[in-house]
């Protein structure tokens, strides 16, 4: 992605699902997300982030049940960049930083890669019954969220965008499910398209 | 322009954060953060780090982590004060503790906070710290407001041109009119252009006054435009100019006459654009101002012989207040004389202060060159060197001193008696009794002669 006034157009996101992740959850994520950019989203498989061996071990945050948030971004980052290709690594484990208790998601602007964690967006984590639509929706949301950083997007003040900050689900639950005007103008040809 | 804020609300600028932490990922983490919510943060690995970029950019709010190397947070935060008095500072924490929550208001933070930080408890402080900023900013805004009402109540004069000038402030002061205010120094220019903002819609924006004589053609356009950082040697930050910090308010400016040619074309394009450039910038940036303009120069003149550009003057000139020498209002000197005694008196704790008769007379015999700032700072003079309740004529300034004694007024036996019943009145503060007994006559009389000769007892004698 550029951060000038002409972006390259995006020709479609590449999800990856690390494992150990729900089966068909990455599939149907990928659905969901590919109707709400307008674009093609494709599941890439196998252990990307392993050395073609056994799986590598993912850094953790002392003293917490969490993913190393930094160290899983940085990994997804450093594979090879695709042209026109933004890359969503997606996990069901709890991801945080040992100075964040925890993220929804993690993204650089203008980088390439992005990471989204599903731990927290699952009705159970609040004590609800399970709720496979509510995770999805909330997943898509994040996920798009995360993608409009990659796209140079900032945190937005409307409460009807999808890049404002959410400090809790139930903020995920009311914000917008898609770009404002403002944001929408800032993306690159192809992701504003929907949502 | 409109970046959002991490509380939510839309800003015009973004705001500005200092990060302090010794651990790398702290800083990076909270910045990234930060950044993203569309503030421009800095940050520092410690103490001297954090006050040398303290010394050359104004940060809204600063994050500072309470245990570091050689300088810790506590002692960071009393510094960071020091230089900039109105920093919000935030202290980090990786204990809770009540004996660091207390430290650390003690020092004046606003809060701390613990890591590792839940963004929906860092989110509702920073919140927190941005509404208690704004409050403040509001206040002083209303302080202004505030004097700037009171400005209006400090124009004071019987005298017809006063009154005409005073009713003129009622009727264009709240206009978004340009007021020319014209008259000698010391005559109450900035006075009026209080009095004009407090009469306005704009009253509880800020009112800001800038000393154009007072200034070099180069830091006058940094002054009123602002700058951006690195537009010339020294620009080491971002500067916002005094119309932009006037934006929804009014700005002052003073000794407008002394502005060179290139500034009276810069201002020209302002005032007809409403919006400035700050020096080395690209973008104009449209502001909403009320612009009140004094000089003590003739402008017209100065018009004909070519050094003040006629647009801007007529831009300048679409309502014009001239204010009158204290010479060409004799009659106001008593006025003027006794309020400043009843207002210094107050604040010196001095209660019960009066002129002697001939001390009043001296007063209003004398010519007054530096107008009513110069009949304050006698009186504030008489008040500070007299040693009694009657400030006497030997309190006084020299020049004042040594003015030929007043000519008996030319009039009528009634004009004179008038004059010399509301001069008593007036020294005695409407004492009826007193006054009766200083004229000699008893207090019937006296009610018959103040009706008779239609005198007015003043408001503040009430």
């Amino acid at each position: 992605m550029h951060a000038d006034d002409t972006p390259e157009p995006l020709r479609g996101i590449d999800l990856l699902p690390l494992p150990p992740f729900p089966a068909g959850l990455a599939a149907e994520l990928a659905g969901r997300l590919s109707r709400q950019v307008g674009l093609p989203v494709r599941v890439l498989g196998g252990d990307l982030l392993g050395d073609g061996g056994a799986p590598a071990p993912v850094a953790r945050v002392p003293g917490r049940e969490q993913a190393d948030a930094d160290a899983l971004l940085a990994r997804l980052e450093a594979l090879p960049r695709v042209p026109g290709r933004l890359l969503l690594g997606a996990t069901a484990e709890d991801i945080g930083n040992p100075v964040f208790t925890f993220f929804f998601g993690r993204a650089r602007q203008h980088g390439h890669a992005a990471l989204v964690s599903l731990a927290r967006l699952a009705p159970e984590a609040q004590g609800l019954p399970p709720d496979r639509e509510a995770l999805l929706r909330r997943a898509a949301c994040e996920s798009l969220h995360e993608l409009g950083h990659l796209c140079g997007l900032p945190h937005c003040a409307d409460t009807a965008c999808v890049m404002r900050f959410a400090p809790d689900v139930e903020h995920i639950d009311v914000r917008g499910a898609g770009f404002c005007a403002a944001c929408a103008a800032r993306l690159p040809a192809g992701l504003a398209g929907r949502g | 322009m409109s970046e959002p804020r991490p509380d939510g609300q839309p800003a015009k600028a973004p705001l500005s954060m200092l990060v302090v932490d010794d651990e790398e990922i702290v800083r990076e983490s909270l910045a990234s953060w930060f950044r993203e919510d569309g503030w421009r943060v800095d940050v520092a690995d410690g103490g001297a780090a954090a006050l040398r970029l303290a010394a050359a950019n104004a940060y809204d709010i600063a994050l500072v982590d309470i245990k570091m190397p050689r300088m810790d947070g506590l002692e960071l935060q009393a510094r960071l004060a020091e230089a900039q008095p109105g920093l919000t500072v935030i202290i980090m924490t990786a204990y809770a503790s009540v004996d660091t929550a207390v430290r650390a208001l003690k020092a004046g933070a606003f809060d701390y906070i613990v890591k590792p930080f839940d963004p929906d408890e860092l989110l509702h402080l920073i919140g927190r710290a941005c509404q208690q900023r704004e409050l403040r900013s509001e206040n002083e805004r209303l302080r202004q407001s505030l004097e700037g009402a009171a400005a209006a109540g400090e124009i004071i004069g019987d005298s017809p041109a006063m009154q005409r000038i005073l009713e003129t402030v009622r009727s264009v002061g709240p206009t978004d009119a340009t007021v020319l205010v014209q008259g000698e120094s010391g005559t109450g220019k900035e006075l009026v252009a209080r009095a004009l903002h407090a009469a306005s819609p704009r009253r509880y924006g800020p009112l800001v006054a800038v000393h154009c004589g007072a200034l070099a053609e180069g830091v006058l356009e940094s002054e009123l435009f602002g700058h951006e950082k690195g537009s010339f040697t020294g620009a080491s930050a971002s500067h916002k100019g005094k119309f932009e910090q006037a934006d929804g308010g009014t700005i002052f400016l003073d000794e407008i006459g002394d502005i060179t040619p290139r500034m009276q074309v810069d201002l020209l394009r302002v005032l007809e654009e409403r919006a400035v450039t700050r020096v080395g910038g690209k973008a104009a940036l449209p502001v909403d101002f009320r612009v009140v303009a004094a000089t003590n120069q003739d402008l017209q003149a100065k018009v004909k012989d070519g050094s003040f550009r006629e647009e801007l003057f007529w831009r300048l000139n679409v309502v014009n207040i001239r204010l009158p020498p204290l010479r060409e209002r004799p009659g106001d000197v008593r006025t003027l004389a006794q309020h400043f005694l009843e207002r210094f008196a107050r604040s010196m704790n001095r209660r019960g202060l009066r002129f002697a008769p001939e001390a009043l007379d001296a007063l209003a015999a004398y010519a007054w060159p530096g107008n009513v700032r110069e009949l304050q700072n006698a009186v504030e003079r008489a008040i500070v060197l007299a040693k009694g309740p009657v400030l006497g004529v030997a309190d006084l300034p020299l020049p004042v001193q040594q003015q030929p004694p007043p000519a008996a007024p030319a009039g009528s036996l009634a004009e004179m008696e008038r004059e010399h019943v509301r001069r008593v009145l007036a020294e005695t503060r409407w004492n009826i009794s007193r006054a009766a007994a200083i004229l000699g006559v008893d207090r019937g009389t006296l009610y018959h002669k103040i009706e008779r000769h239609g005198l007015q007892r003043p408001a503040d004698a009430r």
